[in-house]
């Protein structure tokens, strides 16, 4: 080519290139005019119509999709014709919206309790600082036996690893002065306590380490919900004195209304904060090391230092001070201090469980995704021909793409705004279905981290169950999808490809959910199959709770007899109430399935020189009846009797598991027995001699191993916190106020609460339990009817696709049996690769539920078959249905389908 | 359209606008005015591919384009159908009728 012409070729292009911006400059300007005539000022008509038309010199590189303004106005026509499309078929979309919105709506729902259970950090200023420190006697294989107080202040001074570390003890109290004695929820505390959390009174201030005392404090601080139920919210509340257990306090400070003490409590909120020195009346004088009085801590770790940093300085420390103080801290008992994250230790238990119905209703959420990518698919045959002819028109393969999302993305989005607004709704709903027991559910809030999830898994499902289709819709090659729709059933062989797999997913997804539950159920079958030793059923019980004032000289019940006399005389008269037969009464830890302990170290005479032994015993008091109440049988020896009372020989009972722990060969019966860990003034200190055998009960949970313990005649060692037990056939309702009316006429200012049934009491320790269970079962119900209508779905849109080939058979012959067990068997395969696939999955995931299982496998092979066959007969006869109509169709109607 | 593989799809605008011609002379703006206006809103020809397409059939000899003045004043290129692009009109339409009828039978069908 020469150089003249190749001149002349240019010139020729730029003609070209003006001409053609002339016509794209006056295309623009026409249209901006009519944008003009329709209202819009000159300046936004000119501006819509460049926009419209896109950048023109961009356009002309053919750059256009970078183009922010063009792109957003693609956005914008995609979202209009999502929505006439969504609109012209009302029926498809209201049961997609319907079926995302349960499914988003139930992630939401578990995102927001799992958001404020476990993920969000604890109300308080660097909570990751916040631990519990707990002591152990890892010699006999014993945790969280209680601190003393002079370990409290050495773990406070010496050990070096905390900011600060307070006691955290709650106990009853008795408020008097009202019309009624009422027990409330009290914590004894260190000085520093609020210090440590870093919390301001709202009104008022709250105790520093300036108010110390060696007993109480006498300024308390009260919670917001109790300024509210005794006061009224009335602001002049501070300087109120009010009395509680005989003690007057004055209220300092009112605690701001999302205050609750992180950790656990008797079974109420914690409604009065006060502090002690705990080295002083009422506490035992002078402090003992090995008195383990203060139940829990809390404390703060210097900054910087990590939980297993301290822990390691802990443990020097600890070896340290046992090897200083060798008679409080045997070499056998091995004592050590372990640390806890604060937030590890109030949702511990719940983690395992929240993460698992998390994952399962994220399950649900996806089996609905591919119903719906099924669903599309099916729609996408009869919109490839409306694509074709857009894609003729000019629109880009990521053009049409990005329209078929946009209405999937669409339909997720108006999904994800139904669940969150019937979420908000129901939300206090949906709270109660959760066991009360759940920790910090008081902070469950629609939080921007919960909208932001909402937002986030509607984006995501809508790209899940819209991709598939989209794809299979645009395929590269449009004039085969032309002719191929035209032709029929050549079309499908792609997408039903796509569908099969898509429901063996679904199989595989439910199988996994269904053998979860499986997995939980036969834990529970087996829980509620355990014999409890005891007999709960036509047991009411009661609790009742003697002041204990600060100062012993004003303590009416300071006397072994004094309290043993009380209990006698309550005994007699709710013993004499009309409708019960039988009546004991026993000590706070005697009550099964509770949550207070009292665990002792003791000494066997006929041991004693085995030092490397240090037993640890749950020590409970009981009167004579509990045992013959509760219909646990005594094994050896003899049951306790009333003449086993302080001027009598000092005796025990003890459990089976103990007997066998320390006398596997022998008879426990008839040996002496010395705990420590007692006030020095206790009669317990003497050597007492256990006098029967009694059967274990399940008091620490049906599915823990029983611990070994002592039962001491309450005559004996009555103590002030008592739980009064009636067999009874009455209304406990009404049975509850009469023990009230009788215990108030022997002393009117002990108040009586806590009533209700044993198996009320057995049917809450369950309750964690059923609502895994219950839940993970729904969940799995839901994903198995999705599947069963994924699977039908398909299955019935291959018959009619076949219509024609089943006709030819049936015409050569075929009977309807040969056909069925065709169409069946391609069913089958679709449902055989889905078990397989699920049961791969489980063999995976059951794991993570071996804490949640009793008795139970993670691979139990029981559950794993059933499971799959249920599974599978279910899958079949939703293959079969639809199979049984392809066949009932006459053969010449048949043929002449195509 | 991206890769204009497809003869049939081409064939599909080309026959759009061909029809739309066969009324008279048009610029490019009226046409893609005509072609949403007559189907309702349903059917948008974007510019990315209307001029390209209209270029084409110029060169293919089915149109001719003349600078011409629009009823507001204004320069405009009008497209007008050349006889080559009569018949080629009279094609596709006998085209495109067949093919809808063929699809149409298969949906009454079902």
């Amino acid at each position: 080519m020469s150089l003249l012409s190749r001149l002349q070729g240019l010139l020729r292009i730029k003609k070209l290139e003006r001409e053609l911006d002339e016509e794209l400059r006056s295309h623009v300007a026409m249209r901006a005019q009519d944008n003009e005539a329709a209202g819009m000022t000159p300046e936004e008509a000119r501006h819509k119509a460049q926009q419209q038309f896109g950048n023109t010199t961009l356009m002309k590189e053919d750059a256009r999709e970078m183009d922010i303004v063009k792109w957003m106005e693609t956005a914008g026509q995609n979202l209009r014709y999502a929505l006439r499309m969504l609109r012209r078929s009302p029926g498809f979309t209201a049961v997609a919206i319907l079926t995302l919105a349960l499914g988003i709506g139930a992630n939401v729902a578990t995102f927001t309790v799992v958001h404020a259970v476990l993920l969000n950090p604890l109300p308080f200023a660097h909570p990751e600082q916040l631990v519990r420190a707990y002591d152990d006697l890892r010699g006999s294989n014993t945790q969280d036996v209680g601190m003393s107080a002079p370990e409290l202040w050495d773990l406070r001074d010496k050990s070096g690893v905390f900011q600060e570390i307070s006691a955290a003890w709650p106990v009853d109290a008795n408020l008097t002065g009202g019309e009624h004695p009422d027990r409330l929820e009290f914590l004894g505390t260190s000085t520093n306590y609020f210090t440590l959390l870093g919390v301001r009174a709202q009104l008022g201030r709250v105790y520093t380490v300036e108010d110390s005392q060696p007993g109480f404090t006498e300024g308390i601080t009260i919670s917001d919900g109790f300024w509210h139920r005794m006061f009224g919210a009335d602001p002049n509340v501070l300087g109120k004195k009010i009395r509680l257990d005989g003690d007057l306090y004055t209220i300092l400070g009112v605690l701001p209304p999302g205050f609750r003490h992180p950790g656990s409590s008797l079974g109420s909120e914690v409604e009065v904060f006060a502090a002690a020195g705990f080295s002083a009346a009422p506490f035992p004088v002078p402090p003992q090391r090995t008195l383990r009085m203060v139940p829990a801590t809390i404390a703060r770790l210097k900054p910087g230092l990590s939980v297993a940093q301290a822990q390691a300085r802990l443990d020097a420390f600890t070896a340290q001070l046992s090897r200083e103080f060798p008679v409080d801290y045997p070499a056998a008992a091995n004592w050590g201090v372990r640390l806890v994250r604060v937030q590890d230790d109030l949702v511990g238990k719940v983690r395992t469980e929240l993460l698992v119905l998390f994952g399962a209703v994220g399950c649900v959420l996806l089996i609905a995704c591919v119903n719906l990518a099924n669903l599309l698919l099916a729609r996408s045959a009869s919109r490839q021909r409306e694509i074709a002819i857009r894609q003729a028109l000019g629109a880009g393969h990521r053009r049409l793409i990005g329209q078929l999302l946009t209405e999937s993305m669409l339909l997720a989005t108006v999904s994800g705004v139904v669940a969150l607004i019937t979420v908000v709704l129901l939300k206090d709903w949906l709270l109660r279905l959760a066991p009360a027991d759940m920790p910090r559910l008081n902070e469950v809030m629609l939080s921007p981290g919960v909208l932001l999830f909402a937002f986030a898994v509607s984006i995501v499902t809508g790209v899940i169950f819209g991709l598939a289709p989209a794809l299979q819709t645009v395929r590269p090659n449009q004039v085969t999808n032309l002719r191929e729709s035209s032709r029929g059933s050549g079309s499908s062989k792609h997408q039903m490809k796509i569908s099969r797999t898509l429901v063996a997913l679904e199989i595989a997804l439910s199988l996994v959910l269904l053998i979860g539950a499986g997995l939980l159920l036969r834990s529970f079958w087996h829980l509620i199959d355990v014999r409890p030793g005891f007999d709960p059923h036509h047991v009411v019980t009661a609790k009742i709770w003697l002041s204990v004032p600060n100062d012993p000289a004003e303590d009416n019940y300071r006397t072994t007899e004094k309290r043993a006399a009380f209990h006698r005389e309550v005994l007699r008269r709710v013993g004499g109430l009309a409708g019960v037969e039988q009546a004991a009464v026993g000590s706070q830890n005697s009550l099964p399935m509770g949550s207070t302990h009292f665990q002792l170290r003791f000494t066997i005479e006929s041991l004693a020189a085995d030092s490397e032994r240090a037993p640890v015993a749950e020590v409970v008091g009981i009167s004579p009846d509990y045992f013959p109440l509760l219909k646990t049988p005594l094994l050896r020896g003899r049951a306790l009797g009333e003449a086993d009372d302080t001027k009598g020989q000092r005796v025990a009972l003890v459990n089976e598991t103990l007997a066998r722990k320390y006398w596997p060969e022998g008879d426990a019966v008839g040996q002496h027995i010395q705990l420590t860990g007692v006030r020095p003034q206790s009669p317990n200190t003497q050597w007492i001699t256990i006098v029967g055998v009694v059967g274990d009960i399940k008091s620490d949970g049906l599915d823990a191993a029983t611990a070994p313990r002592i039962y001491l005649p309450v005559n004996q060692s009555p103590s002030y916190a008592m739980v009064v037990y009636l067999r009874t056939n009455t209304d406990p309702g009404t049975l509850g106020d009469a023990v009230r009316r009788e215990v108030q006429s022997i002393d009117p200012s002990i108040p009586v609460f806590g009533v209700s049934t044993m198996d009320e009491v057995v049917a809450k320790y369950l309750e964690q339990r059923r609502f895994a269970l219950e839940l993970l079962g729904v969940f799995a119900g839901v994903a198995l009817l999705l599947a069963s209508i994924g699977i039908y779905g398909v299955m019935a849109y291959t018959f009619s696709q076949r219509t024609n080939e089943i006709g030819i058979r049936m015409a050569m012959g075929a009977q309807r049996g040969d056909i069925l067990r065709i169409a069946v068997g391609e069913g089958a395969l679709v449902v055989a690769f889905g078990l397989a696939a699920g049961l791969a999955g489980s063999l995976v995931l059951t794991r993570f539920l071996q804490t949640m299982l009793f008795d139970v496998k993670p691979t139990d092979p029981i559950t794993f078959a059933g499971i799959s066959a249920l599974l599978a007969a279910v899958a079949l006869v939703a293959c079969f249905v639809p199979a049984r109509r392809a066949t009932r169709v006459d053969p010449l109607v048949a043929l002449r389908h195509e | 359209m991206g890769q204009g593989n497809s003869d049939v799809l081409s064939g599909t605008l080309a026959l759009l606008v061909l029809k739309t011609l066969a009324r008279g002379a048009m610029h490019g703006y009226g046409i893609t005015l005509h072609i949403q206006r007559v189907s309702n809103e349903v059917l948008r020809v974007e510019e990315g591919s209307l001029y390209p397409a209209l270029h084409r059939m110029e060169q293919d000899g089915w149109i001719r384009a003349e600078w011409g003045v629009s009823e507001n004043n204004r320069r405009a290129r009008y497209y007008e159908l050349t006889a080559k692009g009569r018949k080629q009109l009279a094609q596709e339409e006998k085209n495109w009728n067949e093919l809808t009828q063929a699809v149409t039978s298969v949906l009454q069908f079902v």
